[in-house]
């Protein structure tokens, strides 16, 4: 405990000599820190200028800003523990700068807070404090990256970082130590202690990914304005990332701010199921690029730096760009460089140009005959729109020919019937063009948007209600860059605006559907009680979050009212914005068999953990995933039913 | 080594196809098109014969006939890497018989003098299979059907002779040696189809399109074949068993294609 009456001490007078090393030294230190940040400066603003970039509205970025850095919110969220370590040494960074101000100026026998007076004492104080937390919190990480060694940090151990720590220690265990000097002598001494790690500190950041003290706060504020914004091609000579010429700005600025924390590979679909994708990797290997070659550079970004099989194996679920602390944004990145690939015929795939092939030709990604589903239709008894209905419901290329999205249609139009809502089916149908955006060719991506645009059009079509999430962000945010698209939204949303009246079925006995799962000898053995007759037992039922509901649209309550209208929710470990991908997206799902894990079985061994009788889904490429996965396996399966299935049930009567 | 590919555009493959009343034709009022299949994999093959070759020089021109809109299966060839392509003008094609037809790709062609010449096997509209054979008997130049690779192509004191591998049935294939120019029809499914690439279509802008009116190029002729009516096959469904011994049956079959199927 300090005493009650210590105040900071720092020496009173500098002489001459001592005033002249000072500066000679601040000098050479300020020197060390431009060599090198002028470079990384100069790459930066010398890439290209970012197309289709604007500063304003500017509300959101200074809240992000607030948010994320200066709240450090991001970085507490997601690691809470070094999360807050972090926080308090970047505080401390941040209370300390009035501090080394008066620290240097001290040298020059004009410091200008006087430890003595109220004011400068409670100021060194609450930097004492801050001190104090941060040097706690760089040792804890000190260990962690040191002795305890988490695995998304990297198998090497970096040097650098520990330097960085030290000096970090140094500087405040110097200042704290300030407070209990009482010699002359020792209060100089820590004075040029404090000094010398300052100096040396500050010379080192450009050369380390410490770099991110000055830049990260530019990148966050920034950001391309929202998730996954992808931006359009400048010209006809731009063909996405394909050289160093074609980095932007923006990607280099977000390059250089990598702070290597590896949040983005902790939770990439790929890289935990042993793929070669590593989204940190991705952003590295970019940088190393920068360093080497620079932004004008035409040697292709991918080959040495980065592998052109790793970006294919991304399924952009963007778990990676939703939590990185530093507003690093990897989904413009690896779609670029897939643009880079495809739009210049680099890559060869037999299903990619299959799937190209196929809607080179054709009106959707199965590469099945629109004739399947005009029967469809037929079948169904689906009322076609013909401009006076309210919402025109948009099939997909699931919904029209796959077999089990067909059920869902099916199902969500009995729903529709029942809630007597006013709708039609178009009679033709184009693929919306999402596979093929994210895979990177704009060549078909700009004729399905265009045509598609055009005919809606001429349909009259006002507002579209659809079960397919992908449907739903293409239409709403990537046709944009060729129209404007009508209203859109999940069949999920408009679902939960009539959940009251919509039949509730939760709280009947599920024991009927238990008996059977139960009778192969395998869920629930809990439920079997051979005192009571016959005991209700309530469908717990798992909801797994699509990746292009969830985070790509921040809907996640509104397909859990809907499941919970049918039964008990429960959530899987990765749930809501942590919701691991079923591997289908990023045109995945038409590519051809993955090298390691499988994705889908992955996720759906977690959701199957979580003990629920029923997994319920929102997306019918999820859907199918699991449907493949649960197949595969030999326990017997929870149910798999889409939530307008789950809502039906309850219509078996009507 | 100068290479054409004669290529057709035909309806999509899935486009509900309508009779005119007039029972002579299809009616292409809601039609969209594309390149015909077959003809897409000798495009294909004759790319790859030019990123194989040594020679720096070499040339795939691509050459269709038809109305304004086959310009646009002319550009996507283009945009797959063919260097310049020529377009025969007409509106009638559509009165020509495959003789017709071949008469006006002939005389393109000849102005031309490649080293080879490649088709598709058959077009996916009509499936006559004949128009690239009769264009190798017009210009008196030797030819070989059902190909799925230029395997081999050898120069030597006599020219440049190539080597193809034919597909037959039962698996079974053969090599046949023809000295150029040649001329061949393509099998589809023989190799892996190229994308369209978005680079590929904007250096296609750039790239020639020489249009040839029919007319110029040889007079209408008279169709030896005539074509007498369109129609769908009537939906009839009859099966019948015919027992004994294989002659028995033989006989029996014979018997009842002559006065039942009027087919004999």
């Amino acid at each position: 405990m300090l005493p009650f009456h210590a105040t900071f001490a720092e020496p009173q007078h500098f002489s001459v000599a001592e005033k002249l090393l000072f500066a000679a030294l601040a000098l050479t230190s300020a020197w060390a820190f431009w060599r090198r940040f002028r470079i990384v400066l100069h790459k930066i603003l010398h890439a290209k200028k970012d197309p289709g970039f604007h500063l304003f509205p500017i509300g959101k970025r200074i809240r992000d800003f607030v948010w994320e850095v200066l709240f450090q919110a991001k970085v507490i969220r997601e690691r809470p523990l070094a999360g807050f370590a972090h926080a308090f040494v970047f505080w401390a960074f941040c209370v300390f700068a009035l501090v080394t101000l008066n620290h240097c100026a001290a040298a020059f026998g004009i410091p200008f807070l006087n430890p003595a007076a109220p004011i400068g004492r409670f100021y060194f104080y609450c930097a004492a404090v801050f001190a104090a937390a941060c040097a706690i919190g760089i040792v804890g990480l000190f260990v962690r990256r040191f002795l305890l060694r988490p695995r998304w940090l990297g198998e090497k151990l970096s040097w650098e970082s520990g330097l960085i720590a030290l000096l970090i220690f140094i500087l405040m265990a110097t200042y704290l130590a300030s407070f209990v000097a009482t010699t002359g002598p020792s209060i100089r001494s820590l004075w040029w202690l404090h000094t010398l790690a300052l100096l040396v500190f500050l010379s080192i950041i450009p050369h380390t990914k410490h770099l991110h003290l000055l830049l990260s706060p530019f990148t966050v504020f920034l950001s391309r304005g929202s998730f996954s914004q992808i931006p359009p091609l400048s010209g006809d000579e731009d063909f996405g990332l394909v050289a160093g010429a074609d980095l932007t700005q923006l990607v280099s600025l977000q390059a250089y701010s990598c702070v290597e924390c590896g949040r983005c590979t902790e939770h990439c679909p790929a890289a935990n199921t042993g793929k070669l994708l590593n989204p940190k990797e991705i952003v590295l290997g970019l940088r190393a690029y920068l360093n080497d070659l620079g932004p004008a550079s035409d040697q292709p970004l991918l080959g040495k730096y980065n592998a052109q099989q790793a970006v294919f194996q991304c399924t952009t679920c963007g778990a990676c760009e939703f939590q990185c602390p530093v507003g690093i944004e990897h989904l413009p990145i690896l779609i670029g460089l897939r643009r880079g690939a495809v739009n210049t015929g680099a890559w060869e795939n037999d299903h990619g140009a299959k799937l190209f092939l196929a809607l080179e030709r054709g009106s959707n990604s199965l590469g099945i005959s629109p004739a399947e589903r005009d029967k469809f239709i037929e079948r169904q008894r689906l009322p076609l729109f013909d401009g006076t209905q309210e919402y025109c419901l948009w099939l997909g290329c699931m919904g029209g020919y796959d077999p089990k999205g067909r059920e869902i249609v099916a199902d969500f139009a009995r729903i529709m019937n029942y809630l007597g809502t006013s709708y039609g089916v178009l009679r033709k149908e184009k693929c919306t063009g999402d596979p093929v955006r994210r895979l990177g060719n704009d060549l078909l991506f700009q004729q399905f948007a265009e045509s598609n645009l055009q005919s809606l059009a001429q349909n009259k079509v006002k507002k579209i209600i659809t079960i397919c999430p992908h449907c739903v962000r293409t239409i709403q945010e990537d046709w944009k860059e060729y129209g404007t698209p009508p209203e859109v939204e999940h069949h999920s949303e408009f679902l939960a605006r009539f959940a009251d009246k919509l039949p509730r079925t939760v709280g009947r006995d599920f024991s009927p559907g238990i008996e059977r799962v139960v009778s192969t000898g395998a869920l629930a053995p809990e439920v079997r009680s051979s005192s009571a007759p016959s005991p209700t037992v309530q469908e717990k039922i798992v909801f797994h979050d699509p990746c292009y509901l969830g985070r790509y649209r921040n809907v996640y309550e509104e397909p859990r009212t809907i499941a919970a209208l049918s039964g008990k929710l429960v959530e899987a470990p990765r749930h809501h914005d942590r919701s691991f991908c079923c591997g289908a997206g990023g045109g995945l799902a038409f590519l051809g068999e993955e090298s390691g894990d499988r994705v889908s079985h992955v996720r759906a061994a977690e959701l199957v953990a979580t003990g629920a009788h029923t997994i319920a889904t929102a997306c019918p490429f999820c859907n199918s995933m699991f449907r493949d996965a649960l197949a595969s396996t030999s326990e017997p399966a929870p149910q798999l039913l889409d939530i307008a299935q789950l809502a039906a049930r309850g219509l078996q009567g009507e | 080594m100068k290479i054409l590919v004669v290529i057709k555009q035909v309806p999509e493959r899935d486009a509900p196809v309508r009779i005119d009343p007039s029972g002579k034709a299809i009616d292409d009022s809601d039609l969209q098109y594309a390149m015909n299949e077959p003809d897409a994999y000798a495009l294909e093959e004759a790319l790859q014969l030019k990123e194989k070759s040594a020679a720096a020089n070499d040339e795939v021109i691509v050459l269709s006939a038809g109305p304004e809109r086959v310009g646009t299966t002319l550009r996507d060839a283009l945009a797959k890497g063919a260097d310049r392509g020529i377009h025969i003008l007409s509106d009638g094609l559509g009165s020509l018989d495959a003789l017709g037809v071949a008469t006006l790709l002939a005389a393109a062609i000849k102005q031309e003098s490649p080293d080879l010449i490649l088709t598709g096997l058959q077009s996916e509209d009509l499936g006559l299979g004949q128009t690239g054979v009769i264009v190798a008997e017009l210009l008196g130049l030797p030819h070989a059907t059902l190909i799925l690779h230029v395997e081999k192509i050898k120069t030597g004191p006599n020219g440049t002779t190539i080597e193809a591998k034919r597909e037959l049935e039962e698996g079974w294939f053969q090599t046949i040696e023809l000295p150029t120019p040649a001329v061949l029809t393509i099998q589809s499914g023989g190799t892996k189809l190229r994308y369209a690439t978005l680079m590929g279509i904007k250096r296609a802008r750039i790239k020639e399109v020489k249009q040839i009116s029919a007319a110029d190029l040889a007079p209408t002729s008279t169709p030896v074949v005539l074509l007498q009516h369109i129609g769908l096959p009537k939906k009839q469904k009859s099966t019948q068993m015919l027992t004994g011994t294989p002659k028995e049956a033989a006989a029996v079959l014979v018997e009842k294609l002559r006065t039942e199927a009027h087919v004999l």
